[in-house]
């Protein structure tokens, strides 16, 4: 492998070598999902060529590419397309799809300064008339599902090196600050071997996956890797998935399958969703590999699913809880092969102090699964604030140095320097040389094992997605006139699960509604736009939101504020998972008090 | 896929509807009205999706993604799927 300089030598040598051999099996949605469509490596070879072809005859070859698919091979063939002429790849969620709307794109388009939009016959005229809505009808777009276009036998072998850029990574970043990350085909190539050693994978291994194309785990875990070993991929769509949970495992007792992962969220989905009766048809102890990662891994979770699962022939030594993010490319940690996942049972009070302890006998304890062990990079857990090294066994945040490190972030180079090239101190007024990813996530070493606590970011992060508290709140506020702009703070509370809670300010002379209404209205709008469960609104009078001199939303302080009973609403809306944990913290600290 | 569809009277299609939507939600059902929107309750695209993909799976019945949202209770749940029930087995 190491005889690769870039991911598109390598992709070109795998299609050439590997020809008439399956490389991807897309499974449609239709009910039966029975006629899965297959993509050989010729046949990527064949329209990755006549693509590439394409964008370098039009001046993108080299340039940005932002690519807009719905679920299915084409994203495949576009993507490599992208590798083959040397263009820059930039994945981003279909709008038409998602029920989106393209503003949320339309900050990648111009942040990425694409030069071209690959998409499918069914979707180029309204993105076609969206690209001349923002004005930028040099940018060109090119359905690629015809054969119309491009010749294949045109196509030339760019002259490529490690430091080009592979992609850019948009899963960071506010809606409006979209930040790019920058992989290079070195942190690529990197990455790959990473998860290649972590997994255990080889040219036998077959991949089940139904995460988004845009998703750094659906694409460099379940795309890209398959495409790395030589080895080949059954995939379908999330929305697939979300219906019927059994056809992501039926991928592993049907067609074969033996790795594929995905959030948390997706195990506990199948717990709940599928039937006995579906259980019984199924045959999971092929399923070698079973990846957990992009948000916390919960106990619960492994605990329920192994058990669930074990007459189907699951093995709990196959969970891989793994750790990583856009910024490293994708993985930084994982579970070693053929054994259980490590936990930890530790007093959650101490825990808050920053230190893992043991729990004193019957009092609280909270059970922490580890993200695995870290191999190809170096990882130092870091107090924020002091830039100093924590010992182990203590929470800081991850800082992290590799080959799998992104560059930075596309166009942002002060960001960059602060998020990508963060030094740590030593104590007596000296630092290092720096060069250390801040991942903004805290965690803890012990014992070789990286365990992720929590969050120094006000990133939330719900079903794998990452989503920005300041979206939310202007989406919030989006949603009636009454709701004052800026007056609102969104944060998660954590019970056996991450609850969002809403605060928001109303001004009642505007309001043209009862509250209730206008609080099913913000719920509704989180639900069925942002895909968010809005469980938690609290609508407060003016004034009630605290800010900073600068005027920032002071989050942190209004979560504090809500767990200790000290808003009062005029209206709220509250799950009772969340009611309970107010009232619990209320209780104690008014015991406190006396 | 061959289901009895005759005989399912709103009312038990409202008892399935609150089932189901108690188990995405992890409420008990007795805690979802039947007027009430489900929006309050927290439903969100998974849950959506969900109850989507549950009816294709108990009643052989394929319906919009946004159904949870054009019918947002219950109640109208119930009705909706009554009513497509009935049309299904009338067109057979």
């Amino acid at each position: 492998m190491t005889s690769f300089r870039t991911f598109t030598e390598l992709v070109l040598e795998r299609t050439a070598e590997l020809g008439s051999e399956d490389a991807f099996l897309f499974l449609p949605d239709d009910a039966g999902g029975a006629v899965p469509e297959h993509l050989t490596y010729a046949g990527l070879d064949q329209d990755a060529r006549r693509i590439a072809s394409w964008l370098q005859a039009n001046g993108a070859g080299g340039g940005q590419v932002l690519l807009l698919y719905p679920s299915g091979t084409g994203f495949i063939k576009a993507f490599t397309g992208c590798l083959y002429a040397g263009s820059v790849a930039v994945p981003a969620p279909l709008p038409t799809e998602q029920g989106q709307h393209f503003s949320r794109v339309t900050g990648i388009l111009k942040d990425a300064e694409v030069r071209a939009v690959l998409t499918d016959a069914a979707n180029e005229p309204e993105i076609t008339a969206w690209l001349a809505a923002e004005g930028l009808t040099e940018v060109r777009c090119l359905a690629t599902d015809g054969t119309a276009y491009g010749d294949p036998a045109a196509y030339t072998v760019p002259d490529l090196g490690p430091e080009h850029l592979a992609f850019l990574q948009y899963t960071s970043g506010s809606t409006s600050e979209p930040k790019g990350v920058m992989v290079s085909h070195r942190n690529l190539l990197a990455n790959e071997a990473a998860i290649q050693h972590a997994a255990g994978t080889s040219a036998r291994s077959r991949f089940g996956g139904w995460l988004p194309f845009y998703h750094d785990m659906g694409l460099i875990g379940h795309i890209l890797h398959p495409l790395y070993v030589g080895a080949s991929a059954v995939l379908l769509s999330p929305v697939s998935f979300l219906r019927r949970p059994q056809r992501w495992l039926k991928v592993f007792s049907d067609h074969g399958a033996n790795i594929g992962g995905g959030p948390n969220f997706a195990y506990d989905l199948c717990v709940r969703r599928i039937t006995d009766e579906q259980l019984a048809e199924l045959d999971l102890s092929g399923w070698e590999c079973a990846g957990n990662g992009a948000e916390p891994v919960r106990a619960e979770t492994l605990k329920a699913f192994a058990a669930r699962f074990a007459p189907a022939g699951f093995r709990p030594e196959a969970f891989f809880p793994c750790y990583g993010m856009a910024e490293t490319t994708l993985l930084v940690s994982g579970t070693p092969k053929d054994r259980r996942p490590a936990q930890r049972t530790v007093d959650p009070a101490a825990l808050e102090q920053g230190v893992f302890a043991d729990p004193h006998d019957g009092g609280p304890a909270r059970t922490l699964v580890s993200s695995g062990v870290v191999r190809d990079f170096t990882v130092k857990i870091v107090d924020p604030d002091t830039r100093q090294e924590r010992p182990e066994g203590a929470v800081g945040e991850i800082w992290a140095k590799g080959d799998s490190v992104a560059a930075g972030y596309w166009n942002r180079p002060l960001t960059t320097t602060e998020i990508f090239d963060a030094k740590i101190a030593d104590g007596r007024g000296g630092e290092d040389a720096g060069g250390w990813l801040r991942t903004g996530d805290l965690g803890v070493l012990e014992n070789g094992e990286l365990y992720v606590t929590g969050r120094l970011k006000e990133l939330i992060i719900f079903s794998g997605r990452n989503l920005y508290p300041q979206d939310i709140e202007r989406a919030v506020q989006g949603t009636d006139k009454a709701l004052g702009i800026g007056a609102g703070a969104v944060f998660t509370v954590e019970t056996d699960r991450e609850h969002l809670v809403v605060v928001q300010e109303v001004r009642l002379s505007a309001v043209g509604t009862d509250l209730r209404s206008l609080a099913t209205g913000i719920q509704r709008y989180l639900g069925q736009e942002l895909q968010i469960p809005a469980g938690n609104v609290v609508l407060v009078r003016p004034g009630t939101i605290r800010k900073t001199t600068s005027g920032k939303i002071q989050r942190t302080l209004m979560r504090e504020l809500f767990l200790k009973g000290a808003l009062t609403p005029l209206f709220e809306v509250l799950e009772p998972p969340v009611r309970q944990t107010v009232a619990d913290a209320t209780a104690t600290s008014l015991a406190a008090a006396v | 896929m061959s289901v009895p569809t005759t005989g399912r009277t709103t009312d038990e299609l409202a008892v399935w509807l609150s089932d189901r939507i108690a188990l995405y939600l992890r409420r008990r059902p007795e805690e979802i009205a039947p007027a009430v929107p489900l929006a309050e309750y927290g439903l969100d695209s998974v849950a959506a999706l969900s109850l989507c993909g549950d009816i294709e799976e108990d009643f052989g019945l394929i319906l919009e993604p946004t159904v949870a949202w054009d019918y947002p209770t219950i109640d109208a749940l119930a009705a909706h799927l009554a009513e497509s029930l009935a049309g299904e087995a009338a067109a057979r």
